[in-house]
This record gives structure tokens, sequence and C-alpha cells, in this order.
């Protein structure tokens, strides 16, 4: 057991050094690197590859290289102060090679002798062949593969899909997001309303939006792509769609950036699938639909001010809702019947807005049975 | 030496105006030609880094002042850097250009240079910046989210292209025919790369309601290709959809596996089971348009090679594979005997098709009987003007050497006089073309043979399409043919 610990020791010591080496390629102190330390590099991050390759799934020495990285994050102070310079998680661990030449090959500040020294080892030319590990070469290659490959298919046959849940780009941010949730949770490096609030702020929030929708409609036991190398560790999406959601509920202003900018009927999936949403949501549409008022001569309700929903907007989100299944279709029934009820109960348009809504939502319905060729009576609405 | 490089000046020139012509790829024209010229130019490839690697980086560029603008342009296509092994090639062409110490501003400059193309090979290749920007601020650097991207782009599209399929006519979902060809094209260098595969797999099973072929020529190739070179593994049904939608591939699966059987030295019949087991053939032959396709080169190779021994043992082994297949297949895809064999009565079909070792011993005579009365039938059977003649009655029957094998045997473990049907069957089986005096007396001489040595040997292997024990007879009397017939040697 000393023996074991005395390597443990070691082997994270190894895992330290190289994360300072991995943060440090990228910056201009490596003009100071000779070839030899090039070759050190190198040989570090071989080390570490095959380390997880042969104990990737050895839970004691995987969880303590894991602690170990949590640890240093910690030390930097978490994720939100931006891309984090080392390792990303533990299955970067299987690719630290890549990561490290990729960084070196990209630095400007390299030395000629030692960028030499690195080009040669990177690419040895054929003939170099490894029988049980992929060689450093081959991964690279492969990398260049498949950039060219959705960069192909990026750009001739890749369409956006209507459905944003289903489409490929926005599945594998969200897939990235909830994976680094996790991480975040396991490290306790931070909470994660921090990290997310880092995010809010220094993202695109538009994007950072749609990802968040996405991610919340996730199926619940799917294996993430990335990680091919642990088959008995299930990751449900069910924890980080929790943090997410519980963020949301905690940060007015985002919420009401996010029922906004998204489409009805991706609102109305998401608050299906989390039922805690829809108050806050509900409750939203409500004072939307309060700061309007009845134009006598266009005959229409409009806003007082440029950023005010406008009716068309209202009433489809309302109309999407209630196209859902039950729980939810009766909670925003029941919702404008009171908000009716609290404005008069008025049966005449033009006076309560709910009242109007609540007109415009049954002959939708009725126009839509008609079309669907079903009985004429009216249903719940 | 000086060949080669004279050789290589003038490919030079050649591939350096494609690269121009290309550029990046993006129209359809470009697209197919690059396709087209993908493998050739891998060569080439080659070729330069082997010249290229002899020198120094001053050298290089003073043999080829130009080849940096080459190795460029061929990184900015992403077809070509797709491609199989090109990426490599072309980063090791770029390496010998770096100079190891850089002796003026000129020298540093190309290096520099070249550090930018090796980047954009590995690193560029952004697309979306909102994906880039969200990914880098989570922390992820590409190689930790590429393969996972690449796989989701992929599974939805092939999805996208199941439900093409099975709602055609909704035709708010429908994939425009472009679209699908485009993919197609797209595939055709990325086909050995196996995160690909279900697209692949999609394109060939998923046709619209289009009534013409979308897919490029130049795609059902390439996959074709990587199936025969077993680069890419693809499950059964989407390689009959690939030969049924394109015949040359077909035809080409087929053509190598001749090839295999003609290379290969000596072909004892395990061996022969082996390649024809791994061509997938007879079991895409349980398809009835590939069976045919597949009969029709075997009926031609034979009339070719005037009814080699090899090509018969071969139609043999492939038979009783296809058999075992057809057992084997679901049985809702079970199509009728006559769409296999249009040419021949359903009930000599059906009956040369059961196995012989399915037979109980005591019913051989009667089931050779049969199958000699039926055969008999269709060949003498002048009138009905049908089924093409005695060649296609024979071809059929030569297909299943088990029936032959048992005449033989009935007739040399029975001390009886041989029944005529048996010597029929067994005249037949040598002798098609032979009029009815020919095979007549074809027989009688057997009878004579058997006659005097009454004590020959059973046959010997199991398996073996031709009696050999009958032919290793030598002291036969003169009574047969002395006329040599253009389809077989003598067997008596």
């Amino acid at each position: 057991a000393g023996a074991f610990a005395h390597l443990m020791e070691s082997l994270l010591q190894h895992l330290d050094r190289f994360s300072e080496l991995l943060a440090v390629s990228s910056t201009t102190y490596v003009s100071t690197w000779d070839p030899a330390t090039v070759r050190r590099a190198l040989q570090w991050a071989r080390y570490l590859r095959h380390i997880h390759r042969r104990f990737g799934r050895h839970g004691p020495i995987r969880t303590a290289l894991e602690r170990r990285l949590h640890n240093q994050w910690r030390q930097e102070g978490g994720f939100g102060r931006g891309p984090v310079p080392g390792l990303a998680n533990f299955q970067a661990l299987g690719h630290c090679d890549v990561l490290l030449s990729l960084r070196l090959l990209e630095n400007r500040a390299l030395g000629d002798a030692a960028r030499y020294h690195l080009v040669q080892q990177l690419f040895p030319g054929p003939g170099v062949r490894d029988a049980d590990e992929e060689t450093l070469q081959e991964s690279l290659a492969r990398l260049a593969r498949r950039r060219s490959a959705v960069h192909m298919l990026r750009f001739n046959g890749y369409r956006e899909n209507p459905n944003l849940q289903e489409d490929s780009l926005m599945k594998t941010q969200a897939e990235l997001l909830l994976e680094r949730l996790q991480e975040v949770g396991k490290a306790e490096a931070e909470r994660p309303a921090r990290f997310l609030g880092s995010l809010w702020e220094r993202l695109p929030q538009n994007n950072f939006l749609k990802v968040i929708a996405v991610a919340l409609l996730q199926p619940p036991l799917s294996r993430r792509p990335q990680e091919e190398l642990e088959p008995g560790i299930h990751k449900s999406p069910g924890e980080g769609s929790q943090v997410l959601v519980h963020w949301l509920l905690g940060n007015s202003e985002v919420f009401a950036a996010f029922c906004r900018a998204l489409p009805a009927g991706l609102l109305t999936l998401v608050t299906s699938r989390h039922p805690a949403l829809s108050p806050v949501y509900l409750g939203l549409l409500t004072d939307w639909g309060q700061r309007l008022h009845y134009d006598l001569q266009k005959g229409i309700w409009v806003g007082t001010e440029s950023q005010d929903v406008p009716w068309e907007e209202l009433h489809n989100r309302f109309q999407s809702l209630c196209q859902a299944p039950p729980p939810l279709k009766d909670k925003v029934l029941t919702a404008l019947e009171t908000c009716k009820a609290q404005d008069g109960d008025f049966e005449v348009p033009g006076l309560s807005i709910w009242t109007d809504l609540l007109l415009a939502l049954r002959s939708g319905a009725f126009r839509k049975r008609q079309v669907l060729g079903l009985s004429a009576g009216l249903s719940s609405v | 030496m000086a060949q080669d490089s004279v050789d290589l000046s003038c490919d030079y020139q050649f591939w350096m105006q494609k690269l121009s012509v290309w550029d990046q790829a993006s129209t359809l024209e470009t697209q197919q030609d690059t396709c087209l010229h993908v493998a050739q130019f891998q060569e080439f490839l080659r070729k330069m880094y082997e010249a290229l690697k002899e020198m120094d980086s001053n050298t290089v560029i003073e043999r080829f002042p130009t080849i940096g603008q080459l190795l460029a342009k061929a990184c900015w296509n992403p077809f070509i850097l797709a491609y199989d092994e090109s990426q490599k090639i072309l980063i090791w062409c770029l390496c010998c250009l770096i100079n190891k110490e850089p002796q003026n501003s000129g020298q540093s400059k190309l290096n520099s240079w070249i550090q930018g193309v090796l980047s954009h090979i590995l690193s560029a290749l952004r697309f979306d910046k909102e994906v880039a920007l969200f990914t880098q601020g989570l922390g992820y650097a590409p190689i930790d989210y590429y393969p996972g991207l690449l796989k989701n782009m992929v599974l939805s599209l092939a999805s996208e292209l199941r439900e093409n399929h099975l709602n055609g006519f909704n035709t708010q979902r429908r994939m425009a025919p472009e679209r699908v060809a485009s993919l197609s094209r797209v595939c055709v260098p990325l086909i050995t790369l196996t995160d690909v595969d279900p697209l692949v797999e999609a394109l060939l099973i998923c046709h619209g309601r289009e009534p013409q072929e979308i897919l490029q020529p130049e795609f059902f190739e390439a996959v074709n290709e990587a199936i025969l070179l077993k680069k890419i593994s693809l499950p059964m049904s989407a390689v009959v959809c690939l030969w049924l939608r394109h015949l040359p591939s077909l035809e080409k699966a087929m053509l190598h596996l001749f090839e295999k059987l003609i290379s290969s030295e000596r072909n004892c019949l395990r061996r022969i089971e082996c390649f024809i087991k791994d061509s997938s053939l007879p079991q895409a032959a349980c398809h009835p348009a590939i069976f045919r396709v597949v009969d029709e080169m075997f009926r031609c190779a034979l009339l070719e090679t005037d009814g080699a021994l090899e090509i018969i043992a071969t139609i043999q082994v492939f038979t009783q594979c296809f058999v075992e297949a057809l057992e084997k297949a679901s049985k809702q895809l079970r199509f009728a005997l006559k769409t296999y064999f249009p040419y021949t009565s359903p009930s000599l079909a059906m009956v040369l098709l059961q196995d012989p070792q399915d037979i109980p011993r005591g019913h051989w005579l009667q089931t050779l009987k049969h199958i000699s009365e039926l055969l008999r039938e269709a060949v003498e059977d002048q009138t009905h003007g049908s089924c093409g003649g005695p060649f296609e009655s024979w071809f059929l029957f030569i297909h299943f050497g088990g029936w032959a094998e048992m005449v033989a045997e009935q007739l040399l473990m029975s001390a009886a006089e041989p029944p005529t049907a048996l010597l029929w069957l067994l005249a037949f089986y040598y002798g098609p073309r032979d009029g009815r005096q020919q095979r007549a007396q074809t027989m009688m001489a057997y009878v004579m043979a058997t006659c005097r040595h009454g004590d020959l040997q059973p046959c010997g292997q199991r398996r073996s399409p031709v009696p050999t024990e009958v032919a290793r007879d030598e002291t036969l009397p003169a009574h047969s043919p002395a006329k040599r017939r253009p389809f077989f040697p003598k067997v008596i």
C-alpha cells in the first residue's frame, strides 16, 4: 500500500507539472525552450496519455487524478474567469499530447530550433507505427480529417433544423454545457450559479439562451459522445438540467431574456418538461399582457414602448401553450380565466386583453378542429 | 532517376493547373472533378514527398520555386484534406520546406508562412463564430469536441435522410435532390473515415421519390471500392442497395472475385468457398435481380472458357453458399423460384434446389430418375421453343454438383445393370451438346466399361464436382468418341 501511495503521488505530481506545462505552452515563455525541453514535454504528454488509456476505468486512480485536476481549477479561481488554460476534464488526458502539440505549433514565440525539432517529433514520416496505440502523427492527421469532414458537411449538407433541440450544432453545444456543469458540480470549484453567471456575461447571449433551452430538452439517459472510455458511468443530464432550471428561476433578468428571445414552440416544450418554470413563465406573460392597451382607432392591442411585446407574439405564445399536453395546458387556461375574471369578466372584445386572448384562442381552436375534420363541439377551451 | 524527375515536373504542372481551377471546391463541377482525381493526386503527393525528403529546404525551393503555392492550394481544398492520407502527406511535404536555421529574413518568412499553413490544416476551418466562441468560453479545445460534433452531424443527416425516405409525400420535410447529391459527393473522400459510416448507409438505403438516380456515380464507385478492399464495413442491406442501384459496382464485385480466384495458385474447394463467402455475393444474391446478374456473369465466363472446370466448381460452391443464405434469409423476403430461374420449369428448379444430403439413401434412385425425366423433357422438347434449349437446362443442372456426384455414386455402388435414366444424366452432364445418337453411344460405352471393371472404387472427395475416379481408368475401349468435344476433357 505504501508503494502504491508513493506511485500515486509521483503520478499526481506529474499531472501537476504537465498542467503547468500546458498552461505555459501558449504563452511567450516558450521562447526559452530548446529542443530538449520540447522533447521532454512531449514525452510527459505521451506518458499521461498512456496512463489514461491504461487506468481510465480504474476507479481509485481515476478519482485521484480527477480530484487533482479539480484542485488545480480551484486554485485558478474556478471556471469563471474564462477558458481553462490546462486540461478541460479527465477525458482530455486521453489526447493531452494533441492539445500540447497544437498549442506549441500555433505559438509564434517558439524558437526556430525548437520548432524544427517539434515538427520532426510530431511528423516523423511514413513507416512509424505503433501496434497498440495510435501514434501522435495519426491522431493529428485524424483530427485534420475530421475537421475537413465537419467543414464539408457544414457547407454541403447541413441545414439548420427548425426544431432547435434536434439541430446537431445546438445539440453539441448543449451536451458540452451539461458536461461542464457536471464537472463544476464535482469540482466544487465554485457555485454553479456563479459559473453560469460568468458565462452569461462573457458569451454571446442569444446563442447561450438557445443552448440552455436545448440542454433542458436533452433526453434523459443519453451517453455523451465524448466519453467513449467509460461505459459503466452514466451521466444523466438530469443533474445539469436541475442546475439550469434553478439558475433561471433565480435570475429574473436572464429568464425574461430567455422567454423573449426564444420561439414560442421551444418555450412550450421546455415548460412542459420542467414544470417549475411554468408559473414564472406565465407570470411574465401576464406582465407583458398588462402593458398593452387597446387602440380604439386601429382596433388592436398595442404597447406604449418599443420594447413591449406585441399582441401577435403574446397570442402566439399562449396558442402554443394551449397545444401542450394536459397539466400545462390546463394551468394556462386557468391563469387566463383568472386574469379575465380579475379584469371584470367581460365578454365583449376591446375591454380586457384576457378576454380577447381567450376569444382568439377559442376561434383559433375551432378553426383548427374544422381543418382537422374533428367535431365542431368546443373542447375544454 | 532523370526520367522520374522529368515525369514529376510534368505532373507538377498538371496538378498546379488543376488545383488552381478547383480552388476551394465550392461548385458542383469542381467537387466532381476533385473527387475523380483525388486518389491520383495523393499518389503524386507521395512521389513529391519521396523526392523532397532527399533535399534540404533551399534545394527544394530552387528545384520547385512554386511548391509553396501548390501545397497551399491543396490545403485550401477540403476535399483533398479529407481524403485518406492526403493531409498527412501534405504535412510531410510542408515539413520538408522548413529551414532548420534560417539565414535571412526571407527564409524566416518562409518558415513563418509554413507554420501558418500547418496551423490551417490542423486548427482552422472555423465555421460558426458563435459556436467557436461558445466552446472556447466553456474551456474546450477543438480536439475535445470535434469527434462529438461530427457524430451529431452525421447522425442528424442520416435521420433526415430516413425521414425523407419514409415521409416522401410530406413536402415540408423533403430533402432537395441537389442536397442529397451534394452529400453523396462529400462522402467520396471521406469514405474510409468510420465516423461517416451511418451517413453512407443512410444514403444507400434511403432513396427519395425521384424516378431517376440522384446519387453521384463517383459515390457508388468509392463505396464499392472501399467494400472490396475491406476498408469500410457496412450492413448487408446497404451493400445490397448499392449493388441494386449501381450495376457497374455489382459487376466489379464479381470481377474482383474472379480475379482473386484466378490469381490464387491452387484453389482447393475450401479456399474457393472462403473467397466466395467473403465477397458477400451469395447473401446479396438472395435478391433475384442480383442473382440474375451474377448468374449471367457465370454463364459468360463458362462460355468464354469453354466450360472450364474451375468455373464449374466455382458455380457449384457459389450455389451452395447461395442456397444456405437463402434458407437463412427472412421469411418475408422470399421470392418465387421463377424469379431466380426464369428459364426452367419451377418443378425442376424445386427438385434441384433440395439438398441431396437431406434425401434418404433409399430414395436416391427415385429422385435421380425424376430429375433425369424432367431434364430430358426440357432438353428433348424442341417444339416448346422455350427456355434456351439444352444449354440452359445443362447450365441449371451444373449449378448443383451434388446431383452429378450422387449419380456417379449410385452407378458405382450398385452391381445391377445401370438404369438408363442415370446413364442419361451422366452423359448429359458431360456432353450437353450431343445429339441423341451420340449420347446413346456414350451411354453404351459406359455400360461396357463398367461390365469389364466391376470392382471400380467409389468416388473420392464427397464434394468434388467431377467424379474423377471414373476418368482415371485408361483401358477403356475405343468405343469412346474420338472426336474432341469443344466443351470438356474426355471422361470416358
